[in-house]
């Protein structure tokens, strides 16, 4: 075949949670599956993880302050385990989760570990993003596709679960309770309670409890706590009135159920005591990691199976996060490019989409709702790039791509004479023809990167790394707010 | 008066009210008031009028009639136009699914057997020229004649046509002119732009009837071109009957082969939509302009 047709890219996955931090490192294989002088479709068509990191727990320095340098001395000891420099790596997350995320130093950690993990590695974070990961990871969203049936992933972690319904490989609903397994901790193995989380306190409120750290707690004592959790992870799937507990433990806006759930795959590091053959019996065994996860698993196996769904096993458990962020982040975009090899990577670009209901008509139409758009995000003051999201033209027809093109390049004719780039964001398949349209309207030298069939919904920004396969394509990673909290 | 809501109800309502105001029995103001109570204010049917359009309900509609998994049919339905999931009546295809199935056959036929407009050829300001063959019959059954240009076609692209160009594009109607009606007002202005955005110089494009792919051999060796593009009609399956293919060639000769032409195939909505495949062709030639070569030889350089 051509040269060019295939080529392996590293991707460095990094999940830095309430609990636990690690790092997987995966080699994607881009291949382009169009054959011979047919338009190029370079997709991801093979994802091997190459390392696995140990399970550290996540370095505090104290309850609210996550240690910098030891999260990226962890990234250093693994990038050396797995022999590979910083720079060899092309992509990758960083994904800071759970109760982690909503410490206010987690973003100065996201900036350090940015430089510190490669050229292209893009911090991101948010609690929905981190359940579509998580169930990309676990496979729920492979087997959604597999078996054209509705499955929903949760991933029950130290401080969240995080949902994300599935259907036909994609996420069709997402949300976050504030229930983990260890929101309240005990010395290892042992019963004395050494730190109890608000979400907990919460709960114990709900059933009645009062303890306090420092005292021992009894598995009788425990139980109808865990239970209580459990039964509110699995209220958020039903369809009914959910109890105030449920309602005040959502840390966003509950579920849209529009479709049936039956299936459930439980990822994350309670998952495996959910697939296990039998609960914990003692004190001892539900405290082995110094919290009550064990327990939680078991609980909330018996409250899915007495609620009428049916487990599914997933893939990936404790690491289908970092899998999921480490293989799934990146999308391959591909059409006309025309720029300097130093513009890229870009980072951080803000995407705007000027016409969220209909495209106007004319060229004068569209090229004020671009210039109003601008003007509110006030896009000229700003140093950044900006991407221009779309559906597509108004019809698939060339005179309408044209009517677009001289439009958009009116309402960025201010945007442009500051020499910045032009990007595109279209859903059609219209990148390259559109492309042709604006250089053959322009009477300037264009920095021009269009790319289509890739939408980029909710979504507030992305990062668009260097292009790969001969310059046809360039990885995209799609980023929602980081502290949208 | 009630409303009619069922289509057989509103003709039986119609003809009645005709016959009655034809006897005289009924004033024309009171049969068009009775008419427009019931929804009638554009009549259903005239005598003459055996001839009615049909619309088919959605081709991706369901029609198994208990799906065990419903989802999983939709998303097979979703993977290919071909027919799945049509359910049965006993052994055999349901009434719609056998209605549909002749009805796309038609259309095939039709883009056989239907010429490509003269008006259409105005719009699009394509000089037309013709084969070798006289009929539709001919060149269906003689490959042969459609290969090549009438004694009058190639006097009249000796005369009219720019000589020595870098490209010259041909529409050629092939087995089907639906596929170039469809296609060509979107896919030719695309791949002018391009090809005139990169500098390349290209002859004014015209129309081939009862045209078959080798026909751009012949007209190259008459105008004296680099590459040569035909943009030309494919065989109509029951899919669709839209489907354009590109043919290209760099210098054609004597020896050349069909190994030699590169091909793009499957232009059309459903496709390579025609406004985008414009730009990819514009690339792909200036490509095989910079190779020098086309087909395998071509692919074998890249």
């Amino acid at each position: 075949m051509p040269e060019g047709n295939i080529q392996t890219i590293t991707s460095v996955g990094i999940d830095i949670g309430t609990t636990t931090t690690q790092l997987v490192i995966s080699r994607l294989t881009i291949e382009n599956t169009a054959s011979g002088t047919f338009v190029p479709r370079v997709e991801i068509t093979d994802k091997e993880v190459i390392h696995r990191s140990q399970i550290y727990f996540t370095p505090l320095s104290d309850r609210n302050l996550i240690d910098a340098v030891a999260v990226s001395k962890i990234v250093e000891t693994e990038y050396l385990a797995a022999g590979l420099a910083p720079d060899k790596i092309d992509t990758g997350a960083v994904i800071i989760t759970g109760e982690t995320s909503k410490k206010e130093n987690a973003k100065a950690i996201i900036d350090a570990l940015a430089g510190y993990a490669g050229d292209f590695v893009v911090a991101t974070a948010g609690a929905n993003l981190e359940g579509i990961y998580a169930g990309k990871g676990s496979g729920a969203a492979a087997f959604s596709a597999q078996r054209h049936q509705v499955v929903m992933n949760i991933d029950v972690g130290g401080g969240t679960s995080n949902y994300a319904m599935f259907h036909e490989g994609k996420a069709v609903g997402t949300t976050c309770l504030n229930v983990g397994g260890h929101l309240i901790e005990f010395d290892p193995q042992g019963d004395r309670i050494t730190y109890i989380a608000e979400p907990a306190k919460i709960v114990l409120h709900s059933t009645g409890q009062r303890l306090q750290v420092g005292e021992r707690m009894t598995l009788p004592q425990l139980r109808p706590l865990v239970k209580a959790m459990a039964t509110c992870i699995v209220e958020v799937l039903k369809p009914t009135k959910q109890s105030e507990l449920t309602m005040e433990l959502l840390m966003t806006p509950p579920l849209q159920i529009n479709h049936t759930i039956r299936k459930v795959m439980i990822s994350g590091g309670v998952a495996d005591y959910v697939y296990a053959p039998q609960g914990p019996v003692t004190m001892s065994e539900v405290t082995v990691f110094g919290d009550f996860g064990p327990l939680l698993g078991w609980e909330l196996k018996n409250c899915l199976e007495a609620a009428g769904f049916v487990l599914e096993k997933p893939n990936e458990t404790v690491r289908a996060t970092v899998i999921g962020t480490g293989t799934q982040s990146v999308n391959l975009s591909g059409s006309t490019i025309h720029l300097q090899e130093k513009t890229l990577p870009l980072r951080n670009v803000m995407v705007i989409s000027p016409f969220p209901v209909t495209i106007p008509e004319t060229v004068q139409g569209i090229g004020e709702a671009i210039q109003q758009e601008m003007l509110r995000l006030q896009v000229i003051e700003s140093e950044g790039s900006v991407a221009l999201a779309m559906k597509g033209p108004r019809t698939m027809s060339f005179a309408n791509i044209n009517i677009l093109a001289e439009g958009v390049l009116l309402g960025m004719e201010k945007y442009l004479s500051q020499n910045k780039p032009l990007i595109l964001v279209i859903e059609a398949d219209c990148g390259k023809v559109l492309g042709q349209c604006i250089n053959a309207h322009t009477n300037r030298p264009l920095e021009l990167i269009c790319i289509d069939q890739l939408e980029v919904e909710n979504c507030d920004y992305i990062d668009i790394g260097k292009p790969l396969m001969g310059g046809r394509v360039v990885p995209v990673v799609l980023k929602t707010l980081v502290f949208n909290r | 008066m009630a409303v009619a809501n069922n289509e057989l109800e509103k003709v039986i309502i119609q003809s009645v009210l005709e016959e009655l105001a034809k006897k005289g029995l009924l004033s024309n103001k009171s049969k068009d008031h009775i008419m427009s109570t019931t929804m009638l204010d554009t009549p259903q049917f005239s005598n003459n009028s055996s001839e009615e359009m049909v619309t088919f309900p959605s081709l991706d509609e369901m029609q198994i009639s208990k799906p065990f998994n419903a989802d999983a049919v939709k998303a097979m339905k979703k993977s290919t136009p071909a027919r799945i999931g049509i359910g049965r009546a006993g052994t055999r295809p349901k009434t719609l699914s056998w209605l549909r199935f002749l009805a796309d056959h038609a259309v095939a036929q039709d883009a056989v057997f239907l010429d490509v407009s003269d008006e259409f050829l105005k719009q699009n300001d394509l000089m037309s020229v013709q084969s070798a063959v006289t009929s539709k019959e001919e060149f269906l059954t003689r490959p042969d004649l459609g290969r090549r240009l009438s004694e009058d076609a190639i006097k009249t692209v000796s005369d009219k046509c720019e000589k020595n160009v870098q490209v010259q594009i041909l529409v050629v109607d092939g087995l089907s002119s639906t596929a170039i009606e469809a296609n060509i007002p979107d896919l030719l202005p695309s791949l002018m732009q391009g090809l005139k955005s990169a500098g390349i110089k290209v002859g004014t494009p015209f129309f081939v009837k009862y045209g078959r792919v080798w026909a751009q051999d012949h007209v190259a060796a008459l105008i004296n071109c680099d590459v040569i593009v035909s943009l030309i009609g494919e065989r109509p399956g029951l899919g669709t009957a839209e489907s354009l293919s590109a043919y290209m060639i760099y210098r054609p000769d004597k020896k050349t082969v069909e190994a030699d032409r590169t091909v793009v195939s499957n232009i059309h909505k459903g496709g390579i939509p025609p406004a985008e495949a414009g730009a990819h062709l514009a690339d792909v030639v200036q490509q095989i302009l910079t190779a020098k070569a086309s087909g395998v030889k071509f692919n074998q350089q890249k």
